[in-house]
């Protein structure tokens, strides 16, 4: 089992290239994937997990930690980081004192919950009438422009952007419901 | 339209183009939106996310590391910023209308760059260059103080550095070197420049327009200043990072990829945009103490009768020029006996040279040059000058330096050569204005070639490792369509690998054809029953693309 041990994270403290190499090889895809699933674009989740680790590391302090656990840890950092970039009650999550961290939770979280809640969007889109829901999927599903929304919808781009935003309150509404 | 309809449609672009939105990093206290940007990122949540680029967590740590660092530090000392505030002024306003007038995306990026440019008259700043090695040692090489205006003249004094005091100056007329350990100045040619200085902003602006591509990766604080961080993938070479000034919308900062276990930044730690250079900063004369040395290749002649008396035939001017150009000067090399008419664009930023010289050798173009007609003569194309054969040869040096052309032929017992830093179509306008017949040089892509008898299967991801590892410095002979050509004669030759001397000669290969993305490269040899070599650039078409056999015919 890979561990990561006290010795490269005291060494990673001080800013060794090597060690803090080491130790983002093995842990930053599932912590980029998990921050890219909470703000959603790559400028920012890129931000959050650099600033993430430097938080990390000068604050863990136990030694020999499994990197399964660290994971665990630096996704709890991370949760914290998008609190205080954001400063808005906007984000639903609590925030967490990095000594009440429990990496069994934030894992969990991790796994079950994603899946379940792409289950619950997916019902809600199938809520919205037709033209709200096309509208949804080619802006943001399939990251068109509203230029090229209405040319594929055949509407003018004004409409779009009403439908777009009514369809948005719906499934605002629809989700606010389901949680 | 209400303002909550155009912002969610600017929120669901700006997450589309991967960039964070605005609305993540203000405090406002409308639930109902945040609710909606909510439910976007919801939504968006059913696609993958998008990864960052290779090389990510090298960059990661490399980040990560520095900010940890930057924590042991006491006091971070706080750069000085002295600007010529109505100069800023008016690159300001006019980067500020780009941006209200234009979305924003990167052609406007590179637009708005170059109209920034082009306002200036002149700058002057200073210049860090620093060295950090793969532990992430950071070095200062050097520190540059520099002058340029938008006529092509500078002046650069190096102030830290292995050559402390050097002075490097052009004013258009000529170009000098004052070497103070010396006690001597060098005098060259104005141009060609070989090389002028680093991070000059005019050739930042122009390599990120011709690049293949950039992104737009954060925004960052250098000298002082808010800045776009921008990755830029140039024709050829390794991906780099430029800083560019979000106000003036100029380029402050770059940094190359690491190569080698070392990585190149420089930055303008200070920076003004000034009216000119002060005059007797460009104006030459030799210090006290100091001997001169005479490096120029060239004697100036003040007539044509001159010119034939020293180098035995009379040269061929041509009859029209192009608009906008006049003829700067005529010299000749004594020793080589060639004739040089030096013509000069009104703005003086471009200039076009003819050589010519008398010949009693074959043509032999160079292996790397496209081929076109003049006449019915072979003419050799190079973009950029990468050998310098024949009349170029003389009243040089060109190869190397970027941004020259030449085409180089033959015509009754004469070689000429056009060289210049316009575009190519200027050049045939003054081959023309020689009158030896219909010049066919071609500007565009070419028409695709014959078909070899065999081909040769490519596997294309062997051939993209390939191109990245010339772009890194290795391999070169893959540029070179005979090289590549011989390589592989010489491997059906002995297939079970070469050792000491090719088995086919590089002498016994002749080009045929080469438009500079196909080339088919004659064998005359009784070792092989291999007649023509079908070559073609599969990954990139300009000079910096490899070339890769694509087959063969065999001789009858």
């Amino acid at each position: 089992m890979l561990m990561i041990d006290e010795n490269k994270l005291s060494k990673a403290r001080e800013g060794d290239l090597k060690s803090i190499e080491e130790l983002c090889k093995s842990t930053w895809e599932p912590l980029y994937r998990f921050i890219y699933y909470k703000v959603q674009n790559r400028e920012e989740a890129e931000d959050i997990t650099q600033d993430t680790y430097v938080k990390a590391i000068k604050h863990i302090q136990k030694s020999n930690t499994k990197v399964e656990r660290y994971i665990s840890f630096l996704k709890a950092v991370s949760l914290n980081v998008i609190k205080d970039k954001w400063r808005k009650r906007q984000y639903q999550g609590k925030r967490i004192n990095l000594d009440d961290v429990n990496p069994e939770v934030i894992s969990l979280e991790d796994s079950t919950e994603v899946n379940a809640q792409r289950e619950v969007i997916k019902d809600a889109l199938g809520r919205l009438n037709e033209e709200q829901r096309r509208v949804i999927e080619l802006r943001i599903l399939e990251g068109y422009s509203v230029a090229d929304t209405a040319k594929i919808m055949n509407k003018k781009e004004g409409t779009v952007r009403v439908v777009q935003y009514r369809a948005l309150q719906n499934l605002a509404d629809i989700l606010k419901n389901n949680d | 339209m209400s303002d909550n309809e155009r912002d969610l449609s600017r929120y669901i672009d700006s997450l589309n183009e991967g960039k964070k939105p605005k609305e993540h990093g203000l405090t406002d206290n409308n639930r109902e939106m945040d609710d909606i940007y909510e439910t976007v990122r919801r939504v968006r949540s059913l696609k993958d996310p998008v990864m960052p680029d290779n090389g990510y967590t090298e960059k990661l740590a490399q980040n990560i590391a520095g900010e940890l660092r930057k924590n042991h530090r006491t006091k971070k000392v706080r750069m000085t910023w002295f600007v010529s505030m109505a100069a800023v002024a008016a690159v300001v306003v006019l980067a500020l209308i780009v941006n209200f007038v234009l979305p924003a995306n990167k052609d406007n990026i590179v637009y708005a760059m170059e109209q920034a440019f082009k306002q200036i008259k002149a700058y002057h700043g200073v210049l860090e260059i620093a060295q950090m090695n793969a532990d992430g040692q950071k070095s200062t090489q050097g520190k540059l103080e520099i002058w340029s205006d938008n006529e092509n003249r500078y002046y650069v004094k190096e102030l830290i550095g292995a050559q402390s005091g050097l002075i490097t100056a052009n004013n258009g007329e000529k170009k000098w070197q004052l070497r103070p350990d010396q006690k001597e100045a060098y005098i060259f040619s104005a141009f060609p420049d070989p090389y002028r200085f680093t991070f000059e902003l005019g050739k930042e602006v122009d390599e990120i327009k011709n690049a293949l591509k950039f992104e737009a990766i954060g925004e960052e604080r250098v000298s002082g200043r808010m800045t776009k961080v921008l990755k830029v993938y140039p024709q050829g070479g390794a991906p780099y990072k430029l800083w560019v000034d979000k106000e003036t919308k100029l380029p402050l900062k770059k940094q190359s990829a690491m190569q080698n276990a070392l990585q190149y930044t420089v930055v303008y730690t200070k920076i003004e945009f000034i009216e000119a250079i002060p005059k007797e900063l460009i104006t030459y004369s030799t210090p006290s103490g100091f001997s001169e040395v005479n490096k120029k290749y060239e004697q100036i002649v003040s007539n044509l009768i001159e010119a034939e008396e020293i180098v035995g035939f009379t040269p061929r001017m041509p009859e029209i020029l192009p608009l906008g150009y006049s003829n700067y000067n005529t010299a000749v090399d004594t020793e080589i006996k060639a004739v040089k008419f030096n013509y000069t664009a009104i703005d003086n930023a471009k200039n076009i040279l003819i050589l010519e010289n008398k010949v009693n050798k074959e043509f032999v173009p160079v292996s790397t040059a496209v081929l076109g007609k003049i006449g019915n003569n072979t003419a050799e194309v190079q973009s950029p000058i990468q050998e310098d054969w024949g009349v170029l040869g003389g009243l040089g040096p060109y190869a190397g330096i970027t941004d020259l052309k030449s085409i180089r032929w033959q015509n009754e017992g004469m070689e000429y050569a056009i060289i210049g830093n316009d575009s190519l179509e200027v050049m045939i306008e003054f081959i023309k204005s020689l009158k030896m017949g219909d010049v066919q040089i071609p500007v565009n892509e070419a028409k695709t070639l014959l078909k070899p008898q065999v081909e040769v299967p490519v596997n294309m991801d062997i051939e993209e490792n390939e191109q990245k590892s010339v772009d890194s410095g290795h391999s070169p002979w893959k540029l070179d369509p005979v090289f590549v050509a011989q390589v592989f004669v010489s491997l059906k030759i002995s297939p079970e690998g070469i050792h000491g001397d090719y088995p086919i000669k590089y002498e016994e290969l002749k080009i045929m054809q080469n438009t500079g993305i196909e080339a088919i490269i004659e064998v005359n040899d009784t070792k092989t029953s291999i007649s023509k070599v079908f070559l073609k650039k599969l990954i990139r078409k300009d000079n910096t693309g490899i070339w890769s056999v694509v087959g063969y015919d065999v001789k009858k």
